[in-house]
């Protein structure tokens, strides 16, 4: 993966003529005689660095280095690194992870609302998938409590600043940060005696051309948690226990949080990472501004498991210039010409899945490991009339990260720390919260008009304190499509398991439709665990019935998204008349839409006619 | 029913007004000459002179479970009392009866009220639970929201005889209470099964189970509860959790649930929820930072019993009869948890293994087995059920 081959060097006291052939004149070596190598192709420390190898004084040699440690952050990468991988620099300027449009457009719509301008990090011209060029104001210029809260709250995760503070969040600015990993205390533990010890570096000199589950981990632990879930880890009550040494345990990560162990995705227990689904393109973008990490993310199970009508597609590698051919070239096995490589759900190749002898294969980037993917298509448990609706996590998630109640507290009277800004200004965010679980996990229709998990997303509930103390705001809900309403919003957790969900899990548990914790009374499905603000609206989900009238008093976030209808929800209920006997996925009654008046024949009758 | 609820409510309300009014026009000295005191007749220390010369023999309250909580003294004793002898003391002392008046003297000589009941019966003890109110985590960030007498909760539907203005002594008279006993009153001693009710039809449910093992709408339930032992409260300073009843203790749990609880058997030899009392472990914080023991496993003990948390409808078929998590019988296929790799001694919370009842038992695994078997007659009441349910939910919904 020669594409994240990017020059970047992360110590600042690497100078410029220490090429391999003249190390004995530069300086650069003579401080930093064993420092690693960033890769055998990076051999020049100026080249990335910058700075005066010929310079016996420290200072006069550092004096002209570019970006301090880091040649690769965001204010220097189009001299560094971007000065040979152009294409590179080019889709990680516009990437949903340097630009956090999403992130940043959310937040706006949980407190004042949008402003009808688009926001991103920096702000600057980029251009919109349909290829339409579209400008972004700055974050900095969002001058309310929206754009406040991502910059001292958010923009801790967005790429193009490092984070040096928070244990096991810890990482650097630009594509350092993922290219240069930093360990769970931001200290340089390689084998140059300088810089030993020293904060705010990467662990190695040592270029990472591919990113491991750690990297991925050290951005992808709040909100969704999503690379928590994948590895079997849960930050769920912070109640510290069981302890570790004494401290808070058994594994402890940033915010003085604590980790428990659940059962982790089914890939990860394969030994599979996070870059061994995801493409170069998912991450670091394609050139294209989106405004969604769901839109920028190409590939689905479906590429490489297959539908349940349409199997996986490929495409054999005729080109040289094939994406696949040098994206794999820092693979244990680099693919080659004529391999037919699986298609991502965008119609791009997969650089390490491809077909052969009928299967079709995952290469692990890092690893070489060959996995086989076991294809669905065609199979009776994947061709349940109705479930064509489904997405593969709905029925594969084994549980889905769920967070009730954010009630988020901004004191005038207090400062903060502007991370974007870079200095403390008047100001401060706190956090509460009601309740986290993990299972059952609340079902509703997603942007593609396709049933999918959905998560508290969020269950904003804002209070502000003025300088004096008086409250402006209390515990209030703003308003989204149109009223006052809390959100979810569709989820895939990354904690899929082998084994599905079996029908009786969620056709007959309504937690699983969105009513929440409940009991059923008659024709009224009443939610147990409330709402502070209302007495008849549950906390953990987002529909009721009352006398058999189904309502939803939560919005699902993303257009065209929502909860299910009351004809959908009668249509998931009924499937229990035929679950006690019928309770396989595979029975023939289920590849067709369900004949309810089938009970009603000679046969149910005389078998439901029993004592 | 609902008149009979009315009668019961007023009852009580105006039995209340009377008891206040009753002491009115007494001499002083018929209460406060007695036994010695003049300044606290109701007091535990002289066994409540100046009140049992009316109310004769409630004094033996204080030799039963309120007054004596042998109970839960004989727990500490074979749990953390083996690690601290004085840990009943330093943690367990704040419901402690001292007389009549820690119930009955909220504003004057009168019944108590459910809040004057909540006073002790709180958190994680039954009594919280009826007015809807489940403990929050204890970790800081979750310490939020409204809290009564310092306790946050979570706020839960509240049993349908607290919605109904029904005090805790409609069903704990003081005389049972002295007897000995839990309560006054059974469900049945006010509620006949409606037979119209197809899960009062089946034989079997009347027969075997509680009626508060189906109308038990939710429960707390604690999964492993943990008491850290710090001998030097600077070592506090990395746990932001909820500050306890004693300076050398905090307390935290691995899991909190409140959805409806497991099930097992009750003494009585009937299906009850039941609920950990407690999965407890313990670290001594200081020995552990010098590589002594940590997270111990004191006790697996489970508890059947009454949540009041009861509601005229109930959890569907499959809630009991397609779900062997609830019976502590969850296959390995299904469990989420790795209370293993966690070093926490048990499999799983929901596994019988490892783990017992204190007062009955769990379900035997064949027993389950049966129950959970689809014979003709569960097809044709599960069908029925839901036919029922379902002619009666409307297609459309509202926006």
């Amino acid at each position: 993966m020669r594409l994240c081959a990017l020059t970047i060097a992360m110590l600042a006291f690497l100078a410029s003529s220490c090429t391999l052939t003249d190390r004995s004149r530069s300086t650069c070596i003579s401080c930093h005689a064993d420092l690693e190598h960033v890769s055998p192709a990076h051999t020049n420390c100026v080249d990335c660095h910058g700075g005066d190898p010929q310079a016996r004084d420290k200072e006069k040699s550092h004096a002209s280095m570019r970006g301090s440690a880091n040649p690769s952050s965001p204010e220097e990468w189009d001299k560094s690194c971007g000065k040979c991988h152009r294409y590179q620099l080019e889709r990680v300027t516009s990437t949903i992870m340097q630009t956090n449009e999403g992130m940043i457009r959310n937040i706006q719509l949980t407190w004042e609302g949008a402003d009808g301008k688009q926001y991103t990090t920096t702000g600057g011209k980029a251009f919109d998938p349909s290829g339409k060029p579209v400008e972004s104001v700055p974050v900095e210029d969002l001058d309310n409590l929206s754009g406040e809260l991502y910059r001292k709250f958010c923009s801790r995760c967005h790429i193009g600043s490092s984070n040096a503070e928070s244990y096991g969040s810890a990482h650097a600015s630009g594509c350092a940060a993922c290219h240069f990993p930093w360990n769970d205390t931001a200290t340089y533990e390689g084998s140059d005696k300088t810089m030993k010890g020293r904060a705010g570096h990467s662990a190695t000199h040592a270029m990472t051309p591919l990113p491991d589950t750690q990297v991925c981990s050290r951005c992808h632990n709040r909100s969704g948690r999503i690379a928590f879930s994948y590895q079997g880890l849960y930050d769920g009550n912070n109640g510290l226990v069981p302890t570790s040494g004494g401290e808070g345990g058994p594994v402890m990560t940033s915010g003085a949080r604590n980790l428990t162990h659940i059962a982790p995705d089914v890939h990860f227990s394969a030994g599979m990472e996070c870059i061994d689904c995801h493409t170069s393109r998912d991450v670091m973008g394609d050139g294209f501004a989106y405004r969604n990490m769901y839109l920028q993310t190409e590939i689905a199970c479906e590429d490489c498991h297959g539908g349940a009508a349409e199997l996986p597609r490929y495409r054999e590698i005729t080109r040289e210039n094939d994406e696949a051919l040098r994206e794999s070239r820092s693979y244990k096995q680099p693919v080659t010409s004529g391999m037919r490589m699986i298609q991502t759900a965008k119609g791009r190749n997969y650089s390490n899945v491809f077909y052969k002898d009928n299967t079709i294969w995952l290469q692990g980037k890092r690893s070489g490991k060959l996995h086989r993917s076991k294809v669905i298509t065609g199979t009776p448990e994947h061709t349940v009339a109705g479930h064509g609706r489904l997405e593969c996590y709905s029925c594969h998630s084994r549980t889905s990260v769920q967070c009730y109640g954010c009630h988020t507290r901004y004191d005038k009277g207090k400062s903060g720390m502007d991370f974007i800004k870079g200095e403390e200004t008047a100001g401060a965010f706190s956090e509460t919260e009601d309740y986290r679980m993990l299972y059952p996990f609340p079902l509703a229709l997603n942007q593609r008009g396709r049933i999918s998990p959905v998560t508290p997303g969020c269950q904003t509930f804002v209070t502000v304190a003025e300088a004096d103390g008086s409250l402006s705001k209390s515990e209030y809900v703003s308003r989204f499509k149109g009223k006052q309403q809390l959100r979810f919003a569709p989820f895939y957790s990354h904690n899929s398991g082998k084994k599905a969900l079996v029908c009786v899990e969620c056709h007959g548990n309504p937690a699983f439709l969105g009513f929440g914790q409940h009991i059923v009374e008659g024709n009224s499905i009443k939610g147990t665990l409330i709402c502070e603000r209302s007495d008849s609206k549950p906390l953990d989900g987002f529909l009721t019935m009352q006398n058999g009238r189904v309502s939803a008093y939560s919005a699902i976030t993303r257009e065209n998204a929502r909860p299910l209808s009351g004809a959908e929800v009668k249509r998931t209920l009924s499937v229990n008349l035929c679950l006690p006997c019928h309770d396989k996925a595979r029975d023939p009654i289920y590849r067709k839409g369900i004949n309810h008046r089938a009970l009603d024949d000679t046969r149910h009758r005389r078998l439901l006619s029993g004592p | 029913m609902r008149w009979m609820i009315l009668v019961i409510v007023g009852f009580c309300l105006a039995l209340n007004l009377d008891a206040a009014a009753a002491h009115v026009g007494l001499p002083c000295g018929s209460c406060h000459r007695q036994g010695g005191s003049a300044s606290d007749p109701a007091a535990r220390s002289n066994r409540a002179a100046g009140c049992v010369v009316c109310h004769r023999g409630f004094e033996r309250i204080f030799d039963h479970a309120m007054g004596q909580r042998s109970g839960e003294k004989s727990f500490v004793q074979r749990s953390y009392g083996r690690f601290d002898s004085g840990f009943w003391d330093k943690n367990c002392t704040s419901c402690h009866l001292k007389g009549c008046l820690d119930c009955h003297g909220e504003g004057g000589v009168k019944k108590p009220s459910v809040a004057a009941c909540q006073v002790c019966h709180n958190g994680y003890y039954t009594g919280w639970d009826y007015s809807g109110r489940a403990p929050r985590e204890d970790n800081m960030r979750y310490q939020r929201g409204i809290a009564v007498n310092g306790e946050t909760f979570l706020k839960m539907l509240p049993d349908v005889h607290y919605s109904a203005g029904m005090t805790c002594g409609a069903c704990h008279s003081m005389s049972s209470l002295a007897e000995g006993k839990k309560s006054s009153k059974g469900c049945r001693d006010c509620h006949m099964p409606d037979l119209k009710v197809l899960e009062h039809r089946i034989p079997a449910h009347l027969q075997r189970l509680e009626c508060y093992a189906c109308h038990s709408s939710w429960a707390p339930q604690e999964y492993g509860t943990f008491f850290l032992r710090f001998r030097d409260g600077r070592m506090k300073d990395d746990f932001d959790l909820k500050p306890g009843a004693n300076a050398e203790y905090l307390r935290s749990a691995y899991l909190k649930k409140q959805d409806a609880p497991p099930l097992g058997i009750n003494a009585a030899g009937r299906v009850s929820p039941i609920r950990p009392m407690f999965i407890s472990y313990y670290t001594d914080i200081m020995r552990a930072r010098n590589n002594g023991p940590e997270n111990i496993l004191l006790a697996a003990e489970w508890r059947a019993y009454f949540p009041h948390t009861v509601q005229r409808g109930g959890v569907t078929c499959e809630g009991c009869h397609d779900n062997p998590a609830r019976f502590l019988l969850e296959p390995e296929s299904r469990r989420i948890y790795n209370l293993e790799k966690d070093g926490m001694g048990l499999e799983s919370f929901w596994l019988q293994r490892g783990q017992r009842v204190s007062n009955g038992s769990f379900m035997d695994a064949a027993r389950y087995l049966r129950m959970s078997s689809k014979t003709p007659a569960y097809t044709k009441a599960y069908v029925e059920k839901w036919k029922n349910f379902l002619n009666r939910v409307e297609n459309s919904s509202r926006p």
